[in-house]
């Protein structure tokens, strides 16, 4: 397992494929590299060098009880892209989404286009996010999707099961996330304003983001906004809607 | 041994590897055996396996560009047995 040390912790990554640099990050808690590995990368991969990697706290990089803040979570990326020289294609999904758009505000020369999908801005009023964490880590698996939840349950009891409820646990209740996530401010329209490179914005119509799509292409000048049959979780739930768009964006 | 058991026994290895919990020593491994209800792989998992894999048997065998013709719940659903199929698929 590829694992590289970004800000003293040990991240878990995977390169495929070859050509102009990509960079895919995933949303928090029940997101990891396998969000995007096992829907858009691979045929991103066929004409791109698609980087994915795991946030720290999520799938197989290292556990830490602080550092879900936007500011850390950029760093970690920026350490990890460090060696990547020419600028880059940034998509994300969910916080990985705001992620990739704090990172462009801070390395705009490193950015060369951004795929912003289903962004939570502001991101202390993510309602499916904040709903989904009331709920206990028992009865979160209930709160996601449909199609999720065979992802991750099986019968009660089960090893899928406990290993996702051991990570919930951890995340929820022993680490930093959920104050971090509720500490983060919203970005100012100057700010948005501020990106110079081309953005693709992508929201679910059944999305309680989607009016954000509408926020960033007024006030981004080279932004398009799309939407896509489907509510947060798009690359779940409309996996090759997504992949066509993200992958036609890319090579167009 | 012919060629398939012994694909078997190299992927069994692979997956004894990747879960690298005790029990998985005495379970047994077979075609029949699914990823999903017996093995109860995580998604993450399976991309380690995938790499173990591409590891064990070579560029010769593109997991990945394999994995991307199947829908998320295809993936999920996978035997041991289809594994194998495709690597032996792949050598032949």
């Amino acid at each position: 397992m590829p694992l590289v040390v970004a800000n003293d912790v040990e991240h878990h990554v995977q390169v495929l494929g070859q050509g102009p640099p990509v960079v895919m990050a995933h949303g928090l808690i029940t997101g990891s590299l396998a969000t995007w590995f096992y829907t858009t990368a691979p045929a991103l991969a066929e004409t791109h060098q698609v980087m994915l990697y795991d946030l720290r706290g999520h799938g197989r990089s290292g556990r830490t009880s602080t550092g879900y803040d936007t500011a850390t979570l950029v760093n970690d990326l920026a350490a990890l892209t460090q060696s990547i020289a020419e600028p880059m294609t940034l998509v994300g999904h969910s916080y990985g989404a705001l992620i990739a758009l704090k990172y462009a505000l801070q390395y705009p020369a490193k950015v060369a286009r951004l795929v912003l999908v289903e962004t939570p801005l502001p991101p202390s009023q993510m309602n499916e996010f904040t709903q989904f964490l009331q709920q206990t880590p028992e009865t979160m698996i209930d709160a996601l999707p449909a199609g999720m939840q065979s992802l991750f349950r099986s019968q009660q009891g089960s090893r899928r099961t406990r290993r996702l409820l051991e990570s919930l646990q951890f995340l929820i209740t022993e680490s930093s996330l959920v104050s971090d996530l509720m500490a983060e401010t919203d970005l100012t329209n100057e700010e948005l304003a501020s990106i110079q490179c081309d953005v693709l914005a992508i929201h679910g119509t059944k999305s309680t983001l989607r009016s954000v799509g509408t926020r960033l292409a007024n006030h981004i000048d080279h932004c398009s906004a799309v939407e896509l049959p489907g509510g947060h979780y798009l690359p779940m739930e409309a996996t090759q809607d997504l992949t066509d768009a993200i992958v036609g964006y890319c090579c167009g | 041994m012919n060629d398939q058991n012994e694909i078997l026994s190299r992927v069994a290895d692979a997956i004894r590897r990747v879960i690298g919990e005790e029990w998985i020593h005495d379970e047994t491994i077979d075609m029949g055996t699914s990823f999903a209800n017996d093995l109860e792989l995580e998604s993450i998992e399976f991309v380690a396996l995938a790499e173990e894999l591409q590891n064990v048997f070579g560029e010769k065998v593109d997991f990945v560009s394999w994995l991307s013709t199947m829908e998320l719940d295809a993936i999920i659903g996978l035997s041991v047995g289809d594994v194998v199929e495709f690597i032996t698929s792949c050598h032949s």
